[in-house]
């Protein structure tokens, strides 16, 4: 489904990604761990097109296409989707009105007629039960005066409405407690599909509790230097990065 | 060294329709006190940003002429009156004979309500000698006006329908309009006024307006302003309120066309307890100039006003907006706030923004803001990235910017034609190439 081959990338002319590579299969989880400043966000921000970065080099197909000749938003209708570790808050659009244009720019491009507002409501309101959002954040703001984790409930939301092929979920566990771990793991479970793939980047291993992957990669620099089966966790989370060979660079930089 | 210019005398001779004495008086009255009217510059600190913009020639001074087959878009279904050029059509007018409402035109007016025409007038705050510094150009419309509408309330009547008042601008030449509304709102009446500004033709002329609005004890009026003047008119218009005890005024100002538009809107709160609140939302394209100058002044205690202004500037069009609020010595207890907002939506277009305080109580609450920003990109990303084509999520920002304003225009086809305007707008400045 995703091929990543030999990916270089920029932001502000500061090199982060140092040719990574990476294949992604339908059906398949993938966690991407490493340590701050590895390039974790940048890959995310750069599949899902964030101009602010620049591929210098390396190429990205997605479903056989090359998707960095690919613009936002068709990246986004072709089915790919970013779970933002920092979602935007945006006071005035509704999350109602934001979430039925979104359905419908999707549904338009692949020739469905648009979803009237009732059964977008009666959508929504199941969706945001599922992760345990009131419904009454419908109405509100996108994200707007939104806690840490509801924010990231209101992500994993989004991604359950719009069912994509390839979900992206940048750090989607940090900053929430153990119930709300659990409810997002929940709905990210719910996501897998024989059809779908999930990128799944993390800084802890306990997320990986909740979701269990088919493959761990470690980032560091700018490349995955080890990738391994749901056990690679277990074992960065007992001997830490440094076993790896691998400073923390935020750490190291903070140090 | 370059002499001041002075305005030209061709723009103090009427054309010599029929009005009833009173007015006559006080129209010479006001050409007479524009003799040598010295014409303002960049230097005139209320046309600071505005004068270049200005077109004062000649060619313009001449009165435009009562147009009898001009189309309007009066629709029956509310009250209207329809003025050409600023001269009252009956013809295609439709209002009501209510007990307690009366709606005259100026050539129409008993000796009494002539005389009372007279004194609102010769009481209309844009006829006051401008501040030192300043020049008022709406006291043109005193030296000018043809025609106009006397709204007189009777105390308690409540109209449960606007009243439209649509200012058709149309010529084949250059020339002027100087239409001119008269509200006198009784106590505890109340209703809706819709001033709505269209025009035809491609000429290059002015419109100067002047609507007056005196509210009695507890009365409740509210003002509906909206512009869609074509790409040639240049537009001065002035909006003074007199406010009684416990009366409320509230203003809603939407405007999308003209070459150089001004509006001036002043609001004097003279009774205990009265309140006002003023909206304006002002977009803005092209090579567009756009003006407005609020001032509100308490002149009695505990009253409030809140003022909300949102300019949005594409191309190269340039917005200001001054916001004067003026609390008077004996106003205690005053509760003031105003914000504006701006948005540029390109870096060649300009807004100037300027909050103004003058407080002589010692209790009063104040409160103003402005601020000036761009569509933010990582909120423009993030919608894109949920599918939104980039313009879809560009208007969804710049709605968000003055949602909450066009949601507050109390008359639906008001908001209809805002929300038709808007998307014309940003058609236009959200072209995606």
């Amino acid at each position: 489904m995703l091929s990543i081959k030999n990916l270089h990338a920029c932001v502000e002319n500061k090199q982060i990604l140092n040719g990574l590579n990476l294949e992604i299969k339908a059906g398949e989880v993938h966690a991407i761990m490493g340590p701050n400043g590895s390039g974790k966000s940048t890959l995310s921000q750069v599949l899902a097109g964030n101009e602010a970065f620049d591929v210098t080099a390396g190429e990205v197909t997605f479903n056989g296409d090359n998707l960095l000749d690919l613009a936002t938003e068709e990246r986004a209708r072709e089915g790919i989707f970013l779970a933002f570790q920092y979602p935007v808050e945006i006071p005035g659009v509704s999350n109602l009105q934001f979430l039925r244009t979104s359905v419908n720019a999707m549904r338009k491009h692949h020739g469905i007629e648009d979803m009237n507002a009732a059964e977008f409501m009666k959508l929504a309101k199941e969706v945001s039960k599922q992760v345990d959002l009131d419904p009454a954040f419908l109405k509100r703001g996108v994200n707007e005066g939104f806690s840490g984790g509801e924010k990231k409930r209101n992500e994993v939301m989004q991604a359950l409405l719009l069912q994509p092929k390839l979900a992206i979920l940048d750090e989607t566990d940090s900053g929430l407690d153990i119930d709300a771990l659990k409810v997002v793991a929940d709905g990210v479970n719910a996501l897998r599909a024989s059809d779908r793939a999930i990128l799944m980047i993390t800084h802890y291993q306990r997320l990986l509790d909740h979701i269990v992957p088919d493959y761990v990669h470690v980032l560091s620099e700018g490349k995955i230097i080890r990738s391994g089966g749901p056990e690679l966790a277990l074992e960065l989370e007992a001997k830490g990065y440094g076993w790896l060979g691998i400073e923390d660079q935020a750490a190291a930089n903070h140090g | 060294m370059k002499s001041a210019s002075t305005l030209s005398s061709a723009f103090l001779q009427p054309a010599g329709q029929a009005l009833p004495a009173a007015l006559l008086t006080l129209r010479f009255d006001r050409a007479s006190a524009l003799a040598n009217l010295i014409l303002p510059t960049r230097k005139t600190e209320n046309w600071k940003y505005s004068a270049k913009h200005l077109k004062l020639t000649d060619d313009m001074a001449s009165t435009l002429p009562m147009n009898a087959s001009a189309e309007t878009a009066a629709d029956n279904s509310s009250y209207t009156v329809v003025l050409v050029n600023g001269i009252v059509r009956p013809e295609s007018s439709n209002y009501p004979t209510l007990e307690g409402l009366s709606i005259q035109r100026f050539s129409d007016l008993s000796e009494d309500d002539a005389a009372l025409a007279a004194d609102l007038l010769s009481k209309s705050i844009s006829d006051q000698p401008a501040k030192s510094g300043s020049v008022n150009l709406s006291q043109l419309n005193g030296a000018r006006f043809e025609d106009g509408l006397l709204i007189q309330l009777q105390p308690g009547l409540i109209l449960s329908k606007p009243l439209f008042v649509i200012h058709h601008t149309t010529a084949n030449h250059s020339g002027s309009a100087y239409p001119c509304i008269l509200v006198a709102a009784g106590n505890n009446s109340q209703f809706t006024l819709v001033e709505d500004y269209v025009s035809s033709g491609n000429c290059s002329v002015m419109v100067n307006t002047t609507t007056e609005f005196s509210l009695g004890d507890g009365a409740n009026v509210t003002s509906v302003r909206l512009n869609t003047e074509g790409q040639t008119v240049q537009h001065m218009g002035t909006t003074g309120v007199r406010q009684q005890r416990s009366s409320r005024f509230e203003s809603h100002s939407v405007g999308f066309g003209g070459t150089l538009r001004r509006h001036d809107l002043h609001v004097r709160l003279e009774g205990e307890g009265a309140e006002c609140k003023l909206n304006g939302v002002v977009v803005t394209q092209g090579t567009q100039h756009y003006d407005n100058h609020t001032t509100i002044e308490h002149v009695a205690a505990n009253c409030n006003s809140e003022e909300t202004y949102r300019n949005i500037a594409a191309d190269k069009s340039h917005a200001v907006f001054n916001g004067r609020i003026h609390i008077h010595q004996d106003a205690q207890k005053s509760n003031a706030n105003m914000s504006n907002k701006n948005l540029l939506l390109t870096s060649g277009a300009e807004i100037d923004t300027k909050p103004e305080l003058e407080i002589y109580a010692d209790d009063v609450l104040c409160a103003h803001g402005a601020t000036i920003g761009q569509l933010d990109k990582e909120s423009i990303f993030y919608l894109v990235s949920r599918g939104l084509s980039p313009r879809d999520a560009k208007v969804l920002l710049t709605m968000a910017f003055i949602n909450e304003l066009v949601d507050q225009i109390p008359v639906e086809q008001v908001r209809n034609t805002a929300h038709t305007g808007l998307n014309r707008f940003f058609d236009q400045a959200f072209q995606e190439v």
